[in-house]
C-alpha cells in the first residue's frame, strides 16, 4: 500500500481532490445553501489533470494529445457537475456533454460508426425524452429532493477506492499484452505455434507469464479479411457475420421492451396492464 | 344349506345395515330425503331374516352335524359349541397377534342378532313416523342403520380385537344419535357425557384384552412359556375349560384381574352403578333412539360380554360376587330414584338401569356354587331378551305420548289420556305389566328365574349370606319396579283429562305406521316370555354357548312364581292406591320423609357428587396448568423469541425499504470485491 | 500496455464510478437513471478501447449491443418512472420505502410539504393534446394528478 503511494503519487493527490470536489460540490444531506461553485469545479478540474497526467508520457502526437485531453477532462468534468447539478434539467444538459465527450473519445479509438450511433441515440432520443419527463414532472421548479443528497460520503470514498484501486492495477508494470501478430493466411499452424493467437499475460514474477489463449476465430477471420479496426465494413461482416443471432435477439429485446414500455406507461382507464 | 351359503347369509347380517347407511348417507340429504328409510327398512329386514335362518335353520344344522363325529375333532367342536364361522381377510398383522375379520355366530349370537335385528326394524318403522317432519331425517335413517351395522358386528365378531372395535362403533353410534339434536345444549351435553363416561369403561374393556394377550403360561415340568390366549380368539381364549383352569392355577390373580377389567367395560356400556349416570341423560335423542339403543340393544352389550365371558368369570368367583353386588347397588339405586321422578322418559331409563342391574345380579350368582353357572347365566341372558321387547314397547308408547303432547314429557303437566289415545294406553299397559312381572307377561318369566338362581345362591354354604342379601335387595327391587312402573302409567293415563298447551286442543293418536310397531311388540312382550320360558326352548338353545353346560332337568319354581307375583300385584296395588284412590298420600309421605324424598328426586346426587370429586379438581388443575403454560412456558419460549429480536436491532438498520441505501450496500460488496481481485495482482 | 491505451481506460473507469455516486446519492428517479446511463458509458469507452488494444472488432460490436440494452432500459425506466409519478406526485425515490421493517421509521423527507406543492399546481400551461380529440371527452379525472394526467 505504502508502495503504491510512493510510486503513484500523482494519481494518489489526483483522485483525492477529485473526490473532495465532489464532496464540495455534492448537495448535503440536509437542504442547505450551496456552496461556492467555483471552487468546486476548481478543486474538481485540478484534481482531473492530476490525475490525467499520472499516466505518463505517451508517444501519440500532438493533435491526438489535445483531442484526448479536451475530451477526457470534457467527459469527466461534465460527470462530475451532471451528478452534483441541483436543477435535473442542467444534470440532462451535463449529461449530453458528456456524451458528446464521450463520442469524441470514441473516434479517438477509431470508431466512427459508434460515436455517430451513440449521438443519435442518447442526444436525439434518449436526453430528449428525459429533458421532456423533467419538465413534465417538475414544473415547479426546484423540488426538496433535487437539494439533498444520500450517503454521499459513503459513496464518494467507496466509488473513489474502486477508482484508485483501478487505476494503480493499470500503471502498474506487471500488467501487459502480447500484440497479436497478423501472419499470412496460407501459413501453417505448426510453424508458429502461437501465432495468429492472441494472448493476454500477467507477469506474475518470479513465475513464468501465464499464457490465457483467446478467442481465435474472428482474428483468424480478421486476419483473412485483412480489414483495419473501426472501419465500418468490418463492424458490419463482424456484426451480421459472427454476431448475427445476437443481433437478431437485440431486435427481439428492443420490440419487447417497447411493447412494455408501452403497456406500462399509459394510466389505467387507458389500457394499462 | 351349503357352507357357502351359510357364511353369505352370515355376512348379509352385517352388510345390508351398512350398505344402508352408506347409501342415506351419501344419498339421504339430496336424492331420498323423506324416504330415506327405505334403505334402512330393507335392510333391516333382510338382516332379520337373515337373523331367524340362523337361528332356526344353520345352527341345529351345524349342531346335528357335529354330533354323531367322534374323535378329536368332535371334541374341539364340542368344546366350543356349534358355531358358524365366515372367513373375512386379515385386517393387520403384528407380530404373534392376528387380527382377521370373520364373524363367528353361535347361540347366544343368534339370540342376540335375532333380537336386535327384530326390535330394529320395529322401531325403525315407528321412527319414520315419528320423525316425520324432523330435518334431519336422513342423517337419523344414516345412523340406524350404522348402529344396527355395529352391533351386529359386536355380537357376531369371534375375537376380542373385532369386539372391542365395534364396541367402540356402537359408542359413537350412540354419541351421534344422543346428539341428534345437536342445537340443543342440553343434547350437546349429554352426548358429550355418555361418550366421556363410556370412555371410562372402555378403557377398563381394552385393559382386560391387554391383559388376556399378555398372559403367560409354563408347561409344567419344562421352562417353556408362551402365551396360550395370544389369538385373542374367543375359541382359543374361551373354548378350552381345562387350559383356563390350569392357567388360573398357575397365575391365581391373573383371571380376576382379566374379570375385574372386563366387568368395567360391561359397567360403563351398561350403565352399573357408579357410571350409570350418562344413560338418564341420553334421554335426550330421540325416542326411537331411546328405545333401540338405551332400553333395548346397546346397553345389553355389557350383559353380552360377562355372558360371553363366562368360562374366564367362573375361574374368579369373587369377581362374579362383584358383579352381582354392583348389580344390586345398581338395581337399588335406580329403582329409589325413579320413585320420585316426573319425567316420564326417565323413569324408564331409571327402569332400564335397575333391569339391567337385575341382569347382572343374575350372571354373578355362578360364584355360589358350579351348578348355578349355567342357569345364572340363562336367567340374565333371559331377562335381557325379555327386557328388550317390553322397555322397547314402553319407550315406543312413551314416544307416542310425548309425539301426541307436543314434546311434553313431564308427567305433572298431562293425566288421563286413556281415552285420547287408546292405542298407546293398551300398549303401554302390556309394556308396564311385563316388566312389572304381572304372572305369564314376559318380565314375569324372566325375573323369576333371576330371583330362582338367587334363592339357590343364598342357600349356598359359602356365600349364602352375602347372596341372601342380594336375594333381599332383588325383591325389594321388584317390588319397586312394579310401583313405579304403574305410578308412571296411572299419572299418565289415569286420573282427570288435562292436556299441556304444546298439544293443541286435540291430542292425534299415534299414527298407522306408529301404531302398528306398538302392537307387535306388545303382542312380544306378552307372549314371548311365555312361549321360550317355561318351555326351556331358550335356555336349552343358549346353553349349546360354549363355557355352559346344558342342564338336563327343568324345573319350575312355584314357591318363586307365588311370590313374585304377590310382590308384582302389591306394587302395583299400592301405585293405584297413592294416585288413583287418594292422591294425597304421596305428598304427605313426601312430606314426612323430606330428606329421603330429595335423594331420590335428586338422583341420589350422584351427579354432583362426581361434579365434586372429578370434575372440580380437575378443573382446578387444569386452571394450575393455563397458569404455567401462560406464565412459565410462554413466557421461556417468548424470552427466547426476544433474543434474535435484540440481535437483530443493528442488522435492521439496513432494511430501512430506501432503494439508494440497497444499491449502496450492494456496491460496497461491489467495491470490495473488485478490489480484492485487484490487490492479487 | 502503452499510456496512451492506459488512460481511455482511466477516463472510463472514472466514468463509470461517477455514474455510481451519482447513482448512490441522488433521490432523483430520472437523475437516477441518468446516472446509469453514464455507468454504461464508461463501460462503453472501455469496451471500444479494448476492442482498440486487441485490434478487433469485437469491442465495437458489444458496445452496439450495449447501446441496444441501454436504449431499453431508458424507455422501460421511463415509463416505470411515470407510473411511479402519478402515484405519488413526485420522483423522490425516498417515498418507495414500503419493504422497509415494518417497526422502523421511514426516511426523513417532509413529505407533506413537498407533495402537496406538487400537486397544488394546477394553473401551469401544458403540452396540447396532438392528433384527434377523443370521443368521450374526461381524460383527466379529479382523483389523479393535475400534472401527470396530461402527459
Amino acid at each position: 500500500m505504502m508502495t503504491w503511494t510512493q510510486e503513484h503519487p500523482m494519481t494518489i493527490v489526483g483522485l483525492v481532490l477529485w473526490a473532495v470536489g465532489i464532496l464540495w460540490l455534492m448537495p448535503g444531506r440536509r437542504a442547505s445553501k450551496p456552496r461556492p461553485h467555483k471552487i468546486g469545479v476548481l478543486i474538481v478540474a485540478l484534481g482531473l489533470v492530476t490525475f490525467c497526467l499520472s499516466c505518463g508520457k505517451t508517444q501519440s502526437e500532438l493533435a491526438d494529445d489535445v483531442m484526448f485531453w479536451v475530451f477526457a477532462i470534457g467527459a469527466l468534468m461534465s460527470g462530475v457537475l451532471m451528478i452534483t447539478a441541483r436543477n435535473p434539467v442542467y444534470a440532462a444538459l451535463w449529461f449530453a456533454l458528456a456524451t458528446l465527450s464521450t463520442c469524441g473519445l470514441f473516434l479517438l479509438q477509431h470508431a466512427p460508426f459508434l460515436a455517430a450511433a451513440t449521438i443519435i441515440v442518447y442526444a436525439g432520443a434518449v436526453i430528449v425524452t428525459f429533458l421532456f419527463v423533467i419538465m413534465l414532472a417538475q414544473q415547479s421548479g426546484a423540488a426538496g429532493y433535487d437539494q439533498r443528497s444520500s450517503q454521499s460520503l459513503l459513496a464518494t470514498i467507496s466509488a473513489f477506492v474502486l477508482l484508485g484501486a483501478i487505476s494503480l492495477t493499470l500503471q502498474s508494470e506487471k500488467i501487459d499484452i502480447v500484440r497479436p501478430v497478423v501472419v499470412a493466411a496460407d501459413s501453417s499452424a505448426d510453424s508458429a505455434p502461437i501465432a495468429g493467437n492472441m494472448s493476454l499475460t500477467f507477469n506474475l514474477s518470479p513465475e513464468p507469464p501465464v499464457i490465457v489463449p483467446v478467442m481465435p476465430g474472428n482474428v483468424m477471420s480478421k486476419a483473412k479479411g485483412k480489414t483495419p479496426v473501426g472501419n465500418l465494413k468490418g463492424l458490419g461482416k463482424s456484426l451480421f457475420g459472427d454476431y448475427l443471432f445476437a443481433v437478431e435477439l437485440a431486435g427481439t429485446l428492443l420490440l419487447v421492451a417497447s411493447i412494455g414500455a408501452i403497456a406500462i406507461a399509459p394510466r389505467r382507464e387507458q389500457g394499462a396492464i | 344349506m351349503t357352507e357357502e351359503l351359510q357364511q353369505i347369509v352370515l355376512w348379509l347380517i352385517p352388510a345390508a345395515p351398512l350398505l344402508a347407511a352408506i347409501i342415506t348417507a351419501l344419498l339421504g340429504p339430496k336424492l331420498l330425503r323423506y324416504k330415506s328409510h327405505l334403505p334402512c327398512w330393507s335392510a333391516l329386514a333382510v338382516s332379520f331374516v337373515c337373523s331367524l335362518i340362523l337361528l332356526l335353520k344353520i345352527l341345529p344344522s351345524v349342531e346335528q352335524a357335529a354330533t354323531p363325529v367322534k374323535g378329536e375333532v368332535a371334541i374341539a367342536q364340542s368344546a366350543a359349541g356349534p358355531q358358524v364361522m365366515a372367513s373375512g381377510f386379515e385386517w393387520f398383522s403384528v407380530g404373534s397377534l392376528h387380527a382377521d375379520i370373520e364373524l363367528r355366530a353361535d347361540s347366544i349370537t343368534a339370540i342376540m342378532l335375532t333380537m336386535v335385528t327384530g326390535v330394529s326394524l320395529l322401531v325403525a318403522v315407528f321412527g319414520s313416523g315419528y320423525m316425520s317432519h324432523d330435518p334431519g331425517y336422513p342423517r337419523f335413517f344414516a345412523a340406524v342403520s350404522l348402529f344396527v351395522f355395529s352391533m351386529c358386528m359386536l355380537v357376531l365378531s369371534g375375537s376380542f380385537i373385532l369386539l372391542f372395535v365395534f364396541w367402540e362403533a356402537v359408542g359413537l353410534c350412540s354419541y351421534l344419535l344422543i346428539g341428534f339434536w345437536f342445537q340443543k345444549p342440553s343434547a350437546a351435553a349429554a352426548a358429550k357425557k355418555a361418550f366421556v363416561v363410556n370412555r371410562i369403561g372402555d378403557f377398563g374393556l381394552i385393559m382386560g384384552i391387554f391383559l388376556i394377550w399378555t398372559t403367560t403360561f409354563q408347561i409344567p415340568g419344562s421352562d417353556v412359556l408362551f402365551r396360550p390366549f395370544q389369538s385373542l380368539n374367543f375359541v382359543d381364549v374361551l373354548g378350552n375349560t381345562e387350559l383356563i383352569k390350569v392357567v388360573a392355577l398357575q397365575n391365581p390373580g391373573r383371571i380376576p384381574l382379566i374379570c375385574f377389567c372386563l366387568f368395567l367395560g360391561a359397567m360403563g356400556k351398561s350403565a352399573q352403578f357408579p357410571l350409570q349416570v350418562w344413560l338418564p341423560d341420553a334421554m335426550e335423542g330421540p325416542t326411537p333412539v331411546s328405545a333401540l339403543i338405551h332400553a333395548a340393544t346397546m346397553v345389553t352389550a355389557g350383559v353380552y360380554l360377562v355372558a360371553r365371558c363366562t368360562p374366564l368369570f367362573v375361574m374368579a368367583p369373587y369377581a362374579q360376587m362383584a358383579v352381582s353386588g354392583i348389580g344390586a347397588a345398581t338395581a337399588a339405586i335406580a329403582a329409589l330414584t325413579a320413585l320420585t321422578q316426573t319425567d316420564l322418559k326417565r323413569v324408564l331409563a331409571y327402569s332400564t338401569v335397575s333391569q339391567l342391574g337385575f341382569m347382572f345380579m343374575a350372571l354373578g350368582c355362578g360364584a355360589a356354587g358350579a351348578e348355578l353357572v349355567t342357569p345364572a347365566v340363562t336367567a340374565g341372558m333371559f331377562h335381557l331378551f325379555t327386557h328388550a321387547f317390553f322397555k322397547a314397547l314402553l319407550f315406543l308408547a312413551a314416544g307416542s305420548v310425548m309425539h301426541a303432547m307436543g314434546d311434553v314429557i313431564d308427567m305433572r303437566r298431562f293425566s288421563g289420556l286413556k281415552h285420547a289415545l287408546p292405542i298407546t294406553h293398551w300398549t303401554f299397559l302390556v309394556g308396564a305389566a311385563a316388566l312389572a312381572g304381572v304372572p305369564l307377561l314376559a318380565g314375569f318369566w324372566s325375573k323369576d328365574d333371576i330371583l330362582a338362581v338367587l334363592k339357590e345362591a343364598s342357600h349356598s354354604q359359602e356365600h349364602g349370606l352375602y347372596f341372601g342379601v342380594i336375594r333381599a335387595i332383588a325383591i325389594g327391587t321388584a317390588f319397586l319396579t312394579a310401583f313405579y312402573t304403574f305410578r308412571a302409567y296411572f299419572m299418565t293415563f289415569w286420573g282427570p283429562e288435562r292436556y299441556p298447551e304444546e298439544a293443541g286442543h286435540h291430542p292425534h293418536e299415534a299414527t298407522p305406521i306408529m301404531a302398528w310397531p306398538l302392537r307387535t311388540l306388545a303382542v312380544c312382550a306378552a307372549g314371548i316370555g311365555l312361549i321360550v320360558g317355561p318351555t326351556h326352548l331358550f335356555g336349552d338353545y343358549l346353553q349349546k354357548t360354549m363355557g355352559l353346560t346344558p342342564e338336563l332337568e327343568h324345573h319350575l319354581h312355584w314357591s318363586v312364581m307365588f311370590m313374585s307375583s304377590v310382590i308384582a300385584l302389591a306394587g302395583i296395588g299400592f301405585a293405584w292406591m297413592f294416585y288413583v284412590a287418594s292422591p294425597a298420600i304421596p305428598a304427605s309421605i313426601a312430606r314426612a320423609m323430606r330428606p329421603l324424598y330429595l335423594i331420590s328426586q335428586g338422583k341420589f346426587f350422584l351427579d354432583e357428587i362426581f361434579t365434586g370429586m372429578i370434575v372440580l379438581p380437575l378443573r382446578g388443575i387444569a386452571i394450575l396448568a393455563t397458569l404455567v403454560d401462560k406464565y412459565l412456558i410462554d413466557g421461556i419460549v417468548d424470552t427466547v423469541g426476544k433474543v434474535p429480536k435484540s440481535l437483530s436491532i443493528i442488522p435492521r438498520q439496513l432494511h430501512g425499504g430506501v432503494v439508494s441505501s440497497y444499491a449502496g450496500v450492494m456496491w460496497v460488496g461491489v467495491v470490495a470485491a473488485v478490489v480484492l481481485v485487484l490487490t492479487m495482482f | 500496455m502503452t499510456p496512451d491505451e492506459q488512460r481511455f481506460l482511466l477516463v472510463g473507469a472514472g466514468l463509470f464510478v461517477l455514474g455510481a455516486i451519482g447513482f448512490l446519492t441522488r433521490r432523483n428517479l430520472i437523475l437516477m437513471v441518468l446516472s446509469a446511463e453514464l455507468m454504461l458509458h464508461g463501460v462503453s469507452l472501455t469496451l471500444v478501447t479494448f476492442g482498440n488494444m486487441h485490434q478487433t472488432n469485437e469491442g465495437q460490436a458489444f458496445t452496439i449491443f450495449t447501446l441496444t440494452v441501454a436504449a431499453c432500459e431508458a424507455g422501460l425506466a421511463l415509463s416505470l418512472v411515470l407510473s411511479l409519478y402519478r402515484k405519488s406526485h413526485s420522483l423522490d425515490i425516498q417515498l418507495w420505502s414500503e419493504l422497509r421493517e415494518s417497526d422502523m421509521s421511514g426516511p426523513d423527507f417532509d413529505s407533506s410539504a413537498e407533495r402537496g406543492k406538487l400537486s397544488s399546481y394546477d394553473d401551469i400551461p401544458t403540452l396540447t393534446p396532438a392528433g384527434i380529440a377523443p370521443k368521450d371527452p374526461p381524460r383527466t379525472t379529479p382523483s389523479t394528478g393535475p400534472t401527470a394526467t396530461r402527459v
